[in-house]
């Protein structure tokens, strides 16, 4: 890329989008270290060094994936895709099992998350069938290729098993559908049978999910077991209180009622409501919501229809992670282990993250433009 | 449909798709105003619940000093060896339950302090239960010796401390243990349920620990733990400092106190020192005793129950709740009663033949040959029945009972303690309902000497003695003098009380008192024994059978007061297997008035 290139690049990146994504950062490395916070003589842990880091690795995909063209990206689907599910093959098989589940695979010392990835290669690859000249969006075949594509990377996680994860794969679907341009109707038919399958779903589900789902509907059920988190995270949230504790001042966390190896991952938001408050809750909603938008607008320009497909789709994924996160916390849902985009502690989600918002700058840098 | 509205609807959708999101976003935001705003109060009450505890801290317990500083019931500082479990299990490796390791770690200890581990694996794992926030007491009351080894070879061992408490201690043992009482483990505070846990607190159970123990006992501190998940303990939020209770000053003199426990050495009865310009109770002893000091911190079910089975009744306090004829010790009472009510006069004299007959009932003196002739004066010399049995006849049983009880005989004395009997001064009316008749002048006879139901502690007959010493003016025996308030430096003074004045004729009184000095100073006086060089003593003896008529078992009493002059001193004491006062208590007593006036030389051997 040459300088008048770069300049070009600069000039039509999306800095409201990239400013929030530093301050959600700066947020997430913030309060990762208030997670492992213990008192001034025992330093916590190193966790938010390791988050930095992450972040720092993060910025350099997002500039690789914002420089890169999507549509040569695009031209690839089908093999990223068909690694991707290699890679979900391959964690059954020799994956590391950790909490009962085999969602790990170890390579050169890091415990990397196939389906963190899986999840962009899904949706990179229904956006680019659905995007095809060919591809009628009212045709039902057209749903039946795209409902195997997602399909298939939904099952493979389904059975790791990391149900969470799966289901945010189930609205982006539903999304891209919508953007393709799949009729009202229909859309609204799936939505309706798909309410009709939840029974059957329950039938499906393993046993530690139908706990979950129990738990969620009475958390009083096993305080000391399941439900545990559920309340304990509950009574962080609420503790805070309209103005919150103060940065460094929660409780829940440092006396270990917030368990210490979920503080700073899936409930780091329990974390920040506690300190924060309901003012802090606001502002960081807020934030996300800015940061959202940052995405729509990238679709609503994209100069193409694989453009706007790939940039709602992954706008959508974000999205659910951002939902079914801050709803777990606070007990509208059941307990799944999905992180905050951002603002959990994680690598791979991390390096996923900050890809997917990287696809999208790409699509948002080659916006369609009338002058 | 137009290209542009085709246009429109795909922009629409994607509107709809934010809108979607954004009303997704305001759900969260109503749950979490009901999370932090609506309920937030809630969710602090449990935040509290689970992660704060509240101890109540006992206050230290107030001394109890004699009338000259000398502490005999203070605190010490006992040191322990206390274990801080929330640090101890930073060192715990894994798969070891805490209670092993913390049982590894006090075996680690005792080995190096050279002491047995006094800590079994139950009393761990209770604590663990029971009481993890607060530390484990791993060696009480270490002795100097270990407390120089832990002081050497701890240093550093992390979450191992030296802790200090304060434990009741009497410094004299077993000096006035019955006045001083005992503490024992008190009952949980009322406001208990506010409290998580409570530490150990003492509560008097017998004596002045009991009486006083409002003004004794401190009042609790608290402090309010954080703890964590785990129940440890992890910072202290708050802390209410304990208060100390009030010292007390008593009446007591030790070195009195000494002397009369001294001159009960071997026997089973009790001696008072009173001081009669005051009613201060100088001395308060009874015999058998026990070390007040094995009952910190509590005494050992098998002592007590020795205690409790001993024929000889240690726990029993003979001084005040001990009641006994007082037999010939009360003759003053009824001198006083006859002489006042003009029936009986200062120069009516009487032959005592060895006998007085009533009717056909016959009445002996202790003298089997007689007195000869009496008056009141050699009467109360001789201690000689015939003339109080014709006294007593001629003023009546109402004026005896009358004078007795003015002189404090027959109700509880008033004195700060408790189990102050009353004795018992009989009536009619007491005759009517305990043997189911009348009064007869038989009962008048037995009155009159002290004996029949009459019934007197020590410390009422003590009282008598200081009463005549003090020219009639009663006054209510006291221990307590004076309550100073922790840190204070001086004590707030309790003023002393007159109960009443007896209000007989000084020449009556003066009488009384000179037949007294008789008893003592005269050579054929019944209390000669008493005699003390250089110092003109006064006082009465008394003996009273007791049991099966001709058992020849008998109760020795002897009352006295001295100086004549200017009486500072007033002692009645009680042995309750004697001979005769005369013989078997006066020269106990002799002993007790010769360290009281030290300055008289030895009289040499000769008594």
């Amino acid at each position: 890329m040459n300088l008048r290139a770069g300049r070009y690049w600069i000039g039509r990146l999306d800095w409201i989008m990239a400013l929030t994504t530093a301050a959600l950062v700066a947020v997430g490395v913030a309060f990762i270290f208030s997670a492992g916070w213990r008192g001034p003589d025992e330093p916590g842990g190193d966790f938010y060094r390791k988050q930095l880091f992450w972040a720092g690795l993060g910025a350099l995909v997002f500039i690789g994936a914002a420089v890169s063209d999507y549509r040569r990206i695009g031209a690839q689907a089908i093999w990223i895709y068909l690694l991707a599910l290699a890679g979900l093959v391959l964690v059954l098989a020799v994956g590391r099992e950790m909490y009962g589940a085999r969602r790990w695979i170890r390579l050169f010392g890091v415990n990397i998350q196939p389906s963190e990835f899986a999840k962009l290669a899904t949706v990179l690859a229904t956006a680019r069938y659905l995007s095809l000249p060919d591809t009628d969006p009212r045709r039902f075949a057209t749903m039946i290729w795209s409902g195997l594509i997602t399909g298939g990377a939904f099952l493979l996680i389904v059975v790791e098993p990391d149900l969470g994860t799966a289901m945010t794969l189930l609205p982006t679907l539903w999304v891209l559908w919508l953007v393709a341009g799949v009729p009202p109707r229909t859309l609204a038919l799936i939505v309706l049978s798909g309410v009709l399958l939840m029974p059957v779903a329950w039938l499906g589900m393993g046993e530690y999910q139908r706990e979950r789902v129990r738990v969620f509907l009475d958390a009083e059920r096993d305080p000391q077991g399941a439900g545990w988190n559920k309340i304990q995270s509950a009574i962080a949230v609420g503790s805070g209180g309209f103005a919150g504790k103060g940065y460094l001042k929660g409780t829940q966390n440092v006396l270990g009622f917030l368990p210490r190896t979920v503080a700073p991952t899936d409930f780091i938001f329990s974390v920040i409501a506690e300190e924060k408050g309901f003012t802090g809750s606001l502002t960081l909603l807020g934030l996300f919501a800015v940061w959202l938008g940052g995405g729509i607008r990238a679709a609503a320009r994209a100069r193409d229809k694989f453009g706007q497909l790939l940039a709602a789709g992954l706008t959508t994924l974000l999205f659910a992670h951002v939902f079914v996160n801050i709803a777990m916390t606070i007990g509208l849902l059941p307990i799944t282990g999905l992180p905050l985009p951002l603002i959990s502690y994680g690598g791979s989600f991390m390096l996923t993250t900050m890809l997917a918002l990287g696809l999208m700058q790409s699509v948002y840098v080659r916006r369609h433009t009338a002058d | 449909m137009s290209a542009r509205l085709a246009r429109d609807w795909e922009l629409n959708r994607l509107r709809l798709l934010y809108a979607a999101m954004l009303a997704a976003f305001a759900l969260l935001i109503a749950q979490l105003w009901r999370l932090q705003v609506a309920q937030g109060a809630r969710y602090e009450r449990n935040l509290a619940r689970q992660s704060i505890r509240r101890v109540r801290l006992p206050g230290p317990r107030g001394a109890m000093l004699d009338r000259n500083g000398q502490p005999l019931a203070e605190n010490r500082p006992s040191f322990s060896v206390t274990l801080y479990l929330g640090e101890l299990r930073l060192s715990k490796p894994r798969r070891v339950s805490l209670a092993d390791h913390v049982l590894q770690v006090v075996r680690r200890l005792s080995e190096r302090l050279e002491l047995p581990s006094e800590l079994t694996e139950r009393d761990i794992r209770r604590h663990i239960q029971q009481q993890l926030p607060l530390p484990l007491t791993a060696w009480r009351d270490l002795s100097e010796e270990s407390l120089a080894r832990v002081a050497e070879r701890l240093a550093g061992e992390p979450g191992v401390d030296l802790d200090v408490s304060a434990v009741r201690v009497y410094p004299q043992a077993g000096l006035a243990c019955h006045a001083l009482g005992y503490v024992g483990r008190a009952e949980p505070a009322e406001d208990a349920e506010a409290f998580h846990f409570q530490l150990p607190e003492w509560t008097g159970r017998a004596g002045l620990e009991k009486v006083y123990d409002s003004a004794l006992r401190g009042s609790a501190g608290g402090q309010l733990l954080r703890v964590d998940v785990a129940g440890f303990r992890r910072d202290v939020l708050d802390e209410q400092p304990v208060r100390p209770g009030y010292d007390l000053r008593l009446a007591l003199d030790t070195d009195v106190q000494r002397l009369a426990e001294r001159a009960l050495d071997g026997v089973q009865g009790a001696c008072v020192v009173l001081d009669p310009n005051t009613g201060d109770v100088l001395a308060l002893a009874s015999a058998p005793g026990y070390d007040l000091n094995a009952f910190v911190p509590a005494i050992p079910r098998a002592l007590w129950q020795t205690l409790m089975d001993d024929p000889a009744r240690p726990l029993l306090h003979r001084a005040v709740a001990g009641v006994y004829p007082p037999g010939s010790t009360f003759k003053p009472v009824t001198a006083l009663a006859a002489l006042q009510s003009g029936e009986f006069t200062a120069r009516q004299e009487i032959s005592c033949p060895g006998y007085f007959l009533l009717g056909r009932a016959r009445f002996g003196c202790w003298q089997t040959q007689g007195h000869g002739t009496v008056d009141m004066l050699r009467g109360i010399r001789y201690s000689c029945n015939v003339i109080f049995f014709r006294a007593g006849l001629a003023c009546g049983h109402e004026a005896i009972a009358d004078m007795a009880r003015r002189a404090g005989l027959g109700a509880p004395t008033g004195i700060d303690l408790d189990q102050d009997s009353a004795g018992l001064i009989p009536d009619d009316a007491w005759k009517r309902a305990a043997q189911r008749e009348g009064w007869r002048d038989g009962d008048t006879c037995n009155m009159a000497i002290g004996q029949g139901a009459v019934l007197a502690t020590p410390l009422q007959m003590a009282m008598l003695a200081a009463t005549l010493a003090a020219e009639g003016t009663v006054r209510r025996p006291r221990l307590v003098t004076g309550l100073r308030a922790p840190a204070a430096a001086v004590f707030q003074d309790i003023p002393p009380v007159i109960v009443r004045r007896l209000d007989v004729a000084p020449e009556h009184l003066r009488l009384v008192r000179e037949g007294m000095r008789d008893v003592v100073m005269a050579e054929d006086g019944t209390g000669r024994k008493l005699r003390v060089p250089g110092v003109t003593l006064a006082g009465k003896t008394g003996t009273a059978e007791y049991g099966a008529k001709g058992s020849g078992l008998k109760r020795g009493w002897m009352i006295a007061f001295g100086p004549y002059e200017a009486p500072r001193y007033a002692v009645a004491m009680v042995v309750e297997e004697a001979v005769s006062g005369g013989s078997t208590v006066a020269p106990r007593l002799q002993q007790l008035m010769q360290g009281l006036f030290p300055a008289a030389p030895a009289p040499g051997g000769r008594g």
